[in-house]
């Protein structure tokens, strides 16, 4: 396996392959700062909970850094973890239902009520048909996530996946370190 | 009818979470779905909890909302025919 490009997003910054992106924001006004500045072009972005975001741009961020946009493509798996799924959004859904006076449950945020939305969204975005999962986990296990990314290749279809440790514990508190791995 | 047309394309905008719209983007005839605001279903689905919680409308019939919510001049009509609060 060879890592190609890689992305560190913590709430105070964000490194691409070793080189610090310039930011002025911290937490979840980073995360829109780095999006207008990066990417821009993808109103959904503004839809989506705080995990999927992360893990968007972090992704937005390391196909940039290969170069050449990959699309349409049903060789590449999308497989990340985290401890929190999420959590964050299922606090802020939970918020729409639990008054009874006050109960007006929300579609959109429901629907990032799981914490394998966010490989959906990134899959979406790029046309990957390949393998999608997000896997839970009490701390970030680089060997267990070895171990994973290494059966994921045992698929002869899968040629590269981006992976990682993406996690989301408040809007203010996040931690993205994503990979681009190939097989070869 | 001005005033309840502008309040609603607010509503829309913050409820959707359209971020780079203003009110003024919004052309009252234009269709919010599809082509105008590319709004999708579940954008639909937030717009009937937001009738239901701003104006204590209950739309029962999700196939209503088709007509409905066809453009701001439409939402603006059924709202103030049918509001509660």
């Amino acid at each position: 396996m060879t890592t190609k490009q890689w992305v560190k997003i913590t709430p105070e910054s964000v490194e691409v392959s070793g080189k610090t992106l310039a930011t002025t924001n911290c937490g979840a006004a980073l995360l829109t700062e780095v999006y207008r500045a990066h990417v821009n072009d993808y109103p959904k972005f503004f839809k989506m909970d705080e995990l999927s975001k992360l893990g968007f741009l972090a992704t937005e961020l390391l196909l940039q850094a290969e170069g050449e946009r990959h699309s349409e493509s049903d060789d590449r798996a999308i497989i990340l973890f985290g401890r929190n799924g999420s959590l964050v959004c299922d606090r802020k859904y939970q918020q729409t239902i639990e008054r009874r006076d006050d109960f007006f449950p929300s579609p959109s945020i429901f629907v990032y009520t799981l914490p394998n939305i966010v490989t959906g969204e990134i899959a979406i975005r790029n046309h990957y048909y390949g393998e999608t999962a997000f896997y839970a986990m009490a701390h970030c296990d680089e060997q267990l996530i070895r171990q994973t990314i290494e059966a994921s290749f045992l698929d002869p279809a899968t040629q590269s996946v981006i992976c990682g440790w993406v996690d989301c514990e408040s809007d203010q508190q996040f931690e993205a370190n994503v990979k681009l791995i190939y097989k070869e | 009818m001005e005033e309840l047309v502008l309040e609603l394309k607010k509503q829309i905008i913050e409820v959707l979470n359209l971020e780079d719209v203003q009110p003024e983007d919004i052309e009252n005839d234009a269709p919010l779905f599809g082509e105008g605001l590319g709004l999708d279903s579940i954008d639909a689905l937030e717009l009937i909890v937001m009738m239901e919680k701003s104006y204590g409308i209950k739309i029962k019939d999700p196939s209503a909302g088709k007509e409905i919510f066809k453009s701001i001049n439409t939402m603006a009509e059924f709202v103030k025919a049918n509001r509660t609060k």
